[in-house]
């Protein structure tokens, strides 16, 4: 646990799926290469838990908004990529605006002062 | 990507390539190979787990699911293999009777015509209200009161409307002529024909398998006569040879030239359960089928008789077209026929023409319908067997059910257990019971068949029927799963852990279980009441006293050629016959007749008793045109007076013997020998008899009425002799025995008259009796089948709960009680389960007697003993079900009992 903290913090319940979407909808990627895509972004601060990954995208592609196929891996291998596809792209359109509101509203409850109630 | 292994396959080289390139991006920081694998599974968690959660999300979870289900359904029914036989054997039997009973009803209420598009033929019919001008008709009609209605037309009107129809496709005609004397290579036989129009298979859209079809062409006067036969004909009589194909046959003694044979399962117009053997143009009508007042029907336009249909295109106007063809109809009549000042012109129907005339539907629907509703009941009687035994053993699996609710298995996901349980189960049965049906539907064919006219009913695979068996099977596997599904739902894991120490006091558990055992006796009394009232039934009409001697009488039909054959010289070859027939060894007597009897065959004439003025007072009596011995040959009974003699010829006074119940009628208290009556022949010239005999009663065509009046008239002195006699021989020797003596003896007169129908009269009367012989035979066996289901069903809830009680029964033992009172106590607990049946059973019968009364005779629908006898074969079979457990549970060795726990 020790360990983690130090690497990064820990993903918020309920973010994933939009992560992988927003990872994805800038270019196809492998599975591992969403790992890596949101911890880059992120800057190293943002643990991914490895075992709910795959377990997400399944949903995801299950649900439509990503597609997989099979292809060539960039060490020569065979790997799944995974595309966003248009009512992913709504879905992650949807995602962001509610994950803005949302952190708005909190913003402005945790910012408020004794005073201004 | 549907399959389960598929897709686990490919979650397992995702997630091992994952692992490949994380351990890869370790190692380049430094990390030792060994370790950097192991930190990469680590961090990823388990692949089985991981695929596991994969497939969840993937939605394959249900089907899974469902096959462990199914496998372990399959498990648990191979572990108790003589209950899966019984429940699938059961199962079986029930929707095996349903299906067979519902092939049957779907060939004879549903089944249409095995031609392209049956559903574009439309029937042509007209209906009248008031006074008709159809005076003369010719096959089907039918009147009500305020008017009257028919299929039948005159071909004047068929061919002007055909003309003038534009806008219901082309119009073409069939008519169904019956039996046809036909004579191939000197062999002769009695054979159906249809007369078709020249564009009838045109229209059709039907191409004979061989040869070619009937063509306008051969529809024209003096065209060469040709025919089409039927498929089964062309089997039966040519060995499906090509030699059959221009070979010329005498129909009616006239040549006919074969030029096709008609595709396997095509039947013709008429309907879709038989076919006629022989389809010939309308052109050979006047040649063929000389009919009595009429030269040729082709131009008669008195004579309503043949059927007309069309195929309408899609998108046709059929309101417009039905106004236009009426427009046609009535200035065809105009045209043809002369009207009264009083007559009104029938309008035109256009009705469904896709199951052809359909004749069949009228008289087998209303015991269709029974068998239908009995067949129901014995299905019922199946599920709640199943019902039963199920429930009994989800009571012994409370258990293992319990364990399973501990560990925190779903209440759903058990339910669904179980319930794929008894859906396997009932696709098992279906299985079988489609099976037993294709069985049992072609013993119903067989048994429905005439020994004249074979039953065409499709052998092959029916998807209707298919479909019916299929849900069927999961109906009845939802009815039965659900008691169980539903008892199981309320087990509580922790009380069920600790139960088994309880049992020996509670008793309300096997309650759902008796219930249903009440029931399967209701509903099995129900259906051997049923049995028994049929069988009453039928054995009361075999014991009816026909008035007349039944035994050693063989009967056959002669049925000359009319055009070889009319007015005397037929009566001569009437009397030669006699003459050639009476020489014979074995023969004791013989005497011909114009009504068969017990043959479901009527003949009736004007009446008019002396006195009375002609049409005021005549009325429509039963008549019987014999021969000099017939009173001798079937020994009815000379009351007074005397019978028929060779004196009495042509040319000497005409007379007439009369029956009881006519003298009764239009002679009361009077002596009516030398009394006189009137009756008309076919020209309607008034005709008078001298009554010269009184005869005892005999019944006359059927079995179920009283002797009706009858008089009979010499065929020599008789008014008209046109559609064939029947010979009543009175032999010695077997009918087999005489047959050939009997053909000789035809056949040294003319060698072309074919002994047709030979039969003796007992066969006869089974004949007649045979819709009630099927009836009595289906409800027996239907009967049987509910005694088996329910002796089942009380044997198992009765084993159960005595294997449930051992321990109750053991500390009884131990406690002093005799082994007697525990047989007592178990026999007595079938008891009360079977006279609650029972009773409800009876209130069932009594209750639904109405609807079967008039199928019965010579009982009551609450005849006393018939609901005894039921009662007490219940009563019976209960008891003997009841004994094995019964005698298991006297035999219980206490100590054992009691170290069981």
């Amino acid at each position: 646990m020790a360990q983690k903290q130090d690497q990064g913090m820990e993903l918020l319940q309920g973010t994933l799926d939009m992560l992988v979407l927003k990872a994805v909808s800038l270019g196809p990627l492998h599975g591992y290469g969403v790992l890596l895509r949101i911890q880059q972004i992120s800057g190293n601060r943002l643990e991914v838990p490895q075992g709910s990954l795959y377990p997400a995208l399944y949903r995801l592609e299950h649900e439509g908004w990503i597609a997989g196929d099979w292809g060539q891996s960039e060490n020569n291998r065979r790997a799944r990529f995974y595309r966003l596809t248009t009512a992913g792209r709504r879905r992650l359109d949807a995602e962001t605006r509610k994950w803005h509101e949302m952190a708005d509203v909190i913003g402005a409850i945790l910012s408020t002062a004794a005073e201004e109630i | 990507m549907s399959k389960p292994s598929q897709l686990a396959t490919q979650v397992q080289e995702e997630l091992k390539f994952h692992i490949e390139c994380y351990a890869e991006d370790l190692m380049n920081k430094g990390v030792p190979r060994s370790e950097a694998l192991r930190r990469a599974k680590a961090e990823l968690g388990s692949i089985p787990a991981s695929s596991e959660q994969c497939r969840t999300a993937w939605g394959t979870r249900f089907i899974d699911n469902l096959r462990a289900d199914l496998r372990f359904a399959a498990r648990m029914l191979s572990k108790s293999p003589s209950f899966t036989a019984i429940a699938i054997g059961s199962l079986a039997l029930g929707i095996g009777a349903n299906t067979a009973i519902f092939s049957m009803a779907k060939a004879v209420l549903l089944d249409q015509l095995n031609v392209p598009q049956p559903g574009q033929l439309r029937l042509l019919a007209w209906r009248v209200k008031g006074h008709s001008i159809v005076h003369s008709s010719w096959g089907e009609f039918h009147s009500t009161p305020d008017g009257s209605g028919s299929t039948s037309f005159t071909y004047p009107v068929f061919e002007q409307m055909r003309r003038q129809n534009h806008d219901l496709g082309d119009l073409f005609a069939f008519k169904n002529l019956g039996r046809l004397n036909v004579s191939v290579d000197g062999e002769a036989e009695v054979l159906q024909g249809d007369l078709v129009s020249g564009n009838f298979y045109q229209q059709m859209q039907v191409q004979p398998q061989q040869g070619r079809a009937i063509s306008p062409s051969d529809d024209t006067a003096g065209a060469t006569p040709v025919a089409v036969i039927s498929d089964a004909y062309w089997q039966h009589r040519f060995n499906r040879s090509q030699s059959a194909l221009g070979k010329t046959i005498l129909v009616n003694l006239v040549p006919v030239t074969i030029v096709g044979v008609n595709p396997p399962l095509f039947t013709g117009a008429k309907g879709a359960l038989s076919s006629p053997q022989l389809f010939l143009p309308f052109s050979v009508q006047p040649a063929v089928y000389p009919y009595q007042t009429a030269d040729s029907l082709l131009s008669s336009g008195k004579v309503w008789w043949m059927q007309i249909m069309a195929r309408v295109s899609p998108g046709t106007d059929e309101q417009k077209a039905r106004a236009a063809l009426d427009v046609a109809f009535k200035s065809a009549i105009r045209a043809t026929a002369i009207i009264k000042p009083n007559e009104s012109i029938p309008n035109i129907e256009v009705n469904d023409g896709s199951r052809g005339l359909n004749q069949a539907q009228g008289q087998m629907a209303k015991p269709l319908w029974s068998l239908m509703a009995l067949s129901g009941l014995v299905l019922l009687l199946a599920c709640a067997n199943m019902a039963n035994l199920l429930l009994s053993r989800s009571e012994a699996r409370q258990r293992e059910i319990g364990v399973r609710l501990a560990l925190g298995a779903g209440r759903w996901r058990i339910v669904r257990q179980v319930m794929t349980e008894s859906l396997l189960l009932a696709v098992l049965g279906g299985l079988a019971g489609l099976a037993l049906g294709a069985f049992g539907k072609k013993a119903i064919v067989a048994m429905l068949s005439g020994p004249s006219e074979p039953l065409i009913i499709s052998n092959g695979f029916d998807w209707g029927v298919f479909a019916f068996c299929a849900a069927l099977s999961i109906i009845t596997g939802l009815l039965f799963g659900a008691a169980p599904a539903w008892q199981l739902t309320r087990t509580q894991a922790n009380t069920t852990l600790k139960d088994r120490a309880q049992t020996v006091t509670r008793r309300q558990r096997g309650l759902a279980g008796k219930f249903i055992v009440v029931f399967q006796v209701a509903l099995s009394t129900l259906l051997v009441i049923s049995a028994g009232f049929f069988l009453r039934t039928l054995i009361n009409l075999n014991r009816i006293n026909p008035g007349f001697d039944p035994h050693n009488l063989v009967l056959f039909d002669v049925r000359p050629p009319l055009k070889l054959y009319t007015g005397e010289k037929q009566i001569q070859l009437f009397r030669q016959l006699t003459d050639s027939i009476a020489a014979q060894p074995g023969v004791e007597s013989v005497a011909l007749t114009s009504v068969p009897p017990l043959a479901n065959s009527y003949d009736t004439n004007d009446f008019t008793p002396e006195g009375a003025k002609l049409d005021s007072d005549s009325q429509g009596v039963n008549e019987s045109t014999v021969g000099e011995r017939y009173f001798e040959t079937l020994r009815i009974p000379i009351v007074a007076g005397r019978a028929f003699a060779l004196t009495d010829t042509e040319t000497s006074p005409k007379v007439a013997i009369v029956n009881q119940a006519l003298a009764k009628k239009y002679f009361p208290n009077q002596n009516p020998i030398g009394k006189t009556f009137s009756t008309t022949d076919n020209k309607q010239n008034k005709l008078v008899f001298h009554i010269v005999g009184l005869c005892a009663d005999a019944h006359y065509a059927s079995l179920r009425e009283d002797p009706p009046p009858v008089f009979y008239l010499n065929y020599r002195q008789a008014p008209e002799v046109d559609w064939g006699m029947t010979y009543a021989v009175r032999t010695t020797s077997a009918r087999a025995a005489i047959t050939p003596a009997l053909r000789r003896a035809i056949q040294s007169i003319d060698r072309n008259l074919p002994l047709v129908d030979v039969r003796t009269q007992q066969e006869q009367i089974d004949q007649l009796l045979s819709n009630e012989r099927i009836f009595a035979d289906l409800t027996v066996s239907f009967g049987v089948l509910a005694l088996v289901l329910a002796s089942i069903g009380i044997y198992g809830i009765l084993a159960y709960s005595v294997s449930r009680r051992t321990n109750e029964i053991g500390i009884r033992m131990a406690l002093g009680a005799r082994a007697e009172q525990v047989m007592r106590m178990v026999l007595g607990e079938a008891s009360w389960m079977t006279l609650i049946g029972i009773v409800a059973g009876l209130g069932a019968a009594l209750a639904s007697g109405r609807i079967i009364a008039s199928q019965l005779y010579g009982l009551k629908a609450h005849d006393p003993a018939t609901l005894a006898g039921a009662a007490a074969v219940l009563v019976l079979v209960a008891l003997a079900a009841s004994w094995l457990p019964a005698r298991r549970a006297a035999t219980i060795d206490p100590i054992k009992a009691l170290r069981h726990e």
